[in-house]
């Protein structure tokens, strides 16, 4: 849903400023010579400025709060799922995973509606943990970094099969990583 | 003399330009071609070709900004011409020792680099020194090229003047030149980027040779490389601007643009917002403070203020309902500003943390940051190039071969953009050499992308074709 309001806010934005600079570029073909170009130049700069700003001030406002970082900041998890990426792996494990002996990982299915968090690190270099959805939307994602661990809150809606993919460059299998996750 | 060896010079970096350019969009072509499984690459050729296509393709459009306003610097202030050779010999230098280190020593961490993965050896032991060579042969080069740009500037004006600061007052004494204003801010940014890059680089030096007892911090290494890379690759494009503060009315037979208090107000606003944006690189490693995400959303937001308020609406006010004489150059300054503000549009929509939570490294990140450089930057340095090329001949590229020019790089790039755009709403991961099954119109948009960058290519050919004599003629003319 938001990838397509997304394309669409995208294909509209862009397809008006084009408009708009065909329109300007035939006025110019079309122009005298005695013609004197835009009047109050000024005052319509100002106006156009103070209206970018404002629609700028909106939607930083609206959507900050709603960063990842934010997403259910008060509530408690009920579940935590340990994850360490790796050239060319993901790590799975209800149990904290120890990077000098990362065992083999669990299986990991969850519930709908529950909150989960998602602690995420790398064992070598960075990579990138992102769920995607049954229809194979990105639905979630953070970055996996040696040394650190992110943590990543979410609460899945809809069963079914989930993937992991890596998005951040990591070698040459960078495009190999994958690991998958029930949601019942 | 000293005209002629400028002239010589600038047309010498136009010829290498597009010279690496074209071999680079092929590089492009091959990636798309290998992603929609027409051609079959090891992956290990495929990330090669992907890490000499972002590094050549930065490094190219920088200089070819850096070679233009040190030429119409001459305008205003005496630059080194030694200063500009050492920029050239370096950055030769340095890109054929990353063409080596990639292409024969296979080293293949992508133009960011990002650490610890140039350390991890997954290619010959000796091609990470000489990556890093490069990086700091290019970084030292580059270096030595704007402190000197900054010292001519700085001989002539004072300090608040190169910044137009007098122009903030009622009735400032003096002009400060859009043309030197913008160049300034932007080598304020670009100092100080270079000088973060070499820090960078010898941390990472630090830790190759030091056999494992000394370890970088994986997110300040991260912070530095986005401080460069962003920057870097944002700052070429206000040198594109500069130029066009500059020749824009001069090419369309109009009174030049003069500093006022808003232009001068907008370009100081940029050199602070340019220079915290880079923090939106980072919006998904959750452990940075989240008053640097903040910041890295609000910047990149306020940055499109006085880019869309001051720079677009002067182009628009410039041209519209304005009799002006059209020429390839100018008609390449205006189409770069459309594609600069899509591409900006796409960059706002990323930038926002929300949206990037689902956009991050997707394809819509290579579709706006190629909106704005293939159809913005690319075009306002080919405006020069153009300009630049017809002054020693005086002859206009016959009309048929503007208008085809013009019409391919326009098509090629939408369709080829589009591709991207399509793709990255559609969760398609970039940097992957291949796509996993379940993305099933990825192989398409990847085919779809490399057709199209085959006719911006051919529209770039003859261009090429149509101005590389003229620049050859200078380059050996004896005078």
């Amino acid at each position: 849903m938001q990838h397509t309001s997304i394309l669409l806010l995208f294909l509209a934005l862009a397809g008006a400023a084009i408009l708009i600079f065909i329109y300007v570029f035939r006025t110019s073909k079309n122009a005298n010579s005695d013609e004197g170009g835009m009047t109050n130049a000024l005052r319509k700069r100002f106006w156009f400025i103070l209206i970018l700003f404002i629609v700028l001030g909106i939607f930083a406002s609206v959507t900050i709060p709603k960063s990842p970082y934010f997403l259910f900041a008060d509530e408690q998890p009920s579940r935590v799922v340990h994850i360490a990426a790796a050239q060319y792996y993901f790590l799975m494990s209800n149990e904290a995973i120890d990077p000098k002996n990362p065992g083999a990982g669990d299986t990991i299915e969850i519930n709908t509606g529950e909150l989960v968090e998602f602690r995420v690190t790398s064992l070598d270099v960075n990579h990138g943990f992102a769920i995607y959805g049954p229809n194979n939307d990105i639905v979630a994602q953070t970055q996996a970094m040696p040394g650190y661990v992110n943590r990543l809150r979410w609460k899945f809606t809809t069963p079914g099969t989930y993937n992991i993919l890596c998005l951040e460059y990591c070698g040459n299998g960078h495009q190999l990583m994958k690991s998958t996750f029930t949601v019942k | 003399m000293e005209t002629s060896k400028f002239n010589k010079i600038t047309a010498l970096w136009i010829v290498v330009v597009l010279v690496l350019f074209i071999a680079s969009i092929v590089l492009g072509i091959i990636m798309r071609l290998n992603q929609s499984e027409v051609i079959s690459l090891y992956p290990t050729t495929f990330y090669t070709d992907m890490t000499v296509h972002g590094l050549t393709m930065i490094g190219i459009w920088f200089v070819a900004g850096m070679a233009a306003i040190n030429y119409i610097m001459e305008r205003y202030v005496k630059t080194s011409f030694y200063a500009n050779l050492t920029a050239l010999i370096l950055t030769v230098f340095g890109v054929v020792l990353l063409w080596v280190s990639a292409f024969v020593g296979d080293f293949h961490a992508g133009w960011t680099f990002l650490h610890p993965l140039p350390l991890k050896l997954m290619w010959e032991k000796w091609a990470t020194p000489m990556f890093l060579t490069s990086m700091a042969i290019l970084g030292i080069g580059w270096l030595i090229w704007s402190l000197s740009l900054t010292a001519s500037l700085l001989k002539k004006y004072s300090f608040s003047q190169v910044f137009a600061w007098q122009h903030l007052t009622k009735d400032p004494k003096t002009e400060t030149p859009p043309f030197v204003l913008i160049s300034m801010v932007t080598l304020v940014g670009i100092i100080t980027c270079l000088i973060v890059a070499v820090v960078l680089i010898v941390l990472l030096f630090a830790e190759y040779f030091s056999r494992g007892t000394f370890v970088n911090d994986a997110l300040l290494m991260k912070n530095l490389t986005y401080f460069f890379g962003h920057t870097i690759a944002n700052e070429m494009l206000y040198l594109g601007l500069a130029i066009i503060y500059e020749l824009f009315s001069e090419i369309s037979g109009k009174p030049k643009w003069k500093t006022t208090w808003y232009v001068a107000l907008a370009w100081n606003f940029t050199m602070v917002f340019i220079l915290t944006a880079f923090f939106h690189h980072l919006y998904m490693d959750f452990v940075q403070p989240e008053g640097f995400q903040i910041i890295g959303q609000l910047a990149s937001y306020f940055a499109s203020l006085p880019a869309a308020g001051v720079t677009v609406f002067s182009i628009i006010i410039a041209v519209y309902k304005t009799k002006i004489k059209w020429s390839l150059a100018n008609i390449l300054f205006f189409v770069g500003v459309a594609g600069w503000v899509v591409g900006g549009l796409g960059a706002v929509i990323d930038a926002t943390i929300s949206n990037n939570f689902i956009l991050h490294n997707t394809l819509w990140v290579p579709a706006h940051f190629h909106t704005y450089n293939a159809m913005g930057n690319v075009l306002f340095s080919l405006g020069f190039f153009y300009w630049f090329s017809k002054q020693f001949s005086g002859e206009e590229i016959k009309y048929k071969f503007s208008k085809l020019t013009i019409i391919l790089l326009i098509l090629g790039g939408a369709g080829f953009l589009a591709a991207f755009y399509f793709g990255g709403a559609d969760s398609i991961p970039r940097r992957y050499s291949t796509y996993p099954v379940e993305f099933t119109t990825a192989k398409t948009l990847a085919l779809i992308g490399a057709t199209f960058a085959s006719v911006y290519l051919i529209a770039i050919l003859i261009f090429f074709a149509n101005i590389s004599k003229r620049c050859l003629n200078v380059i050996f003319s004896r005078s």
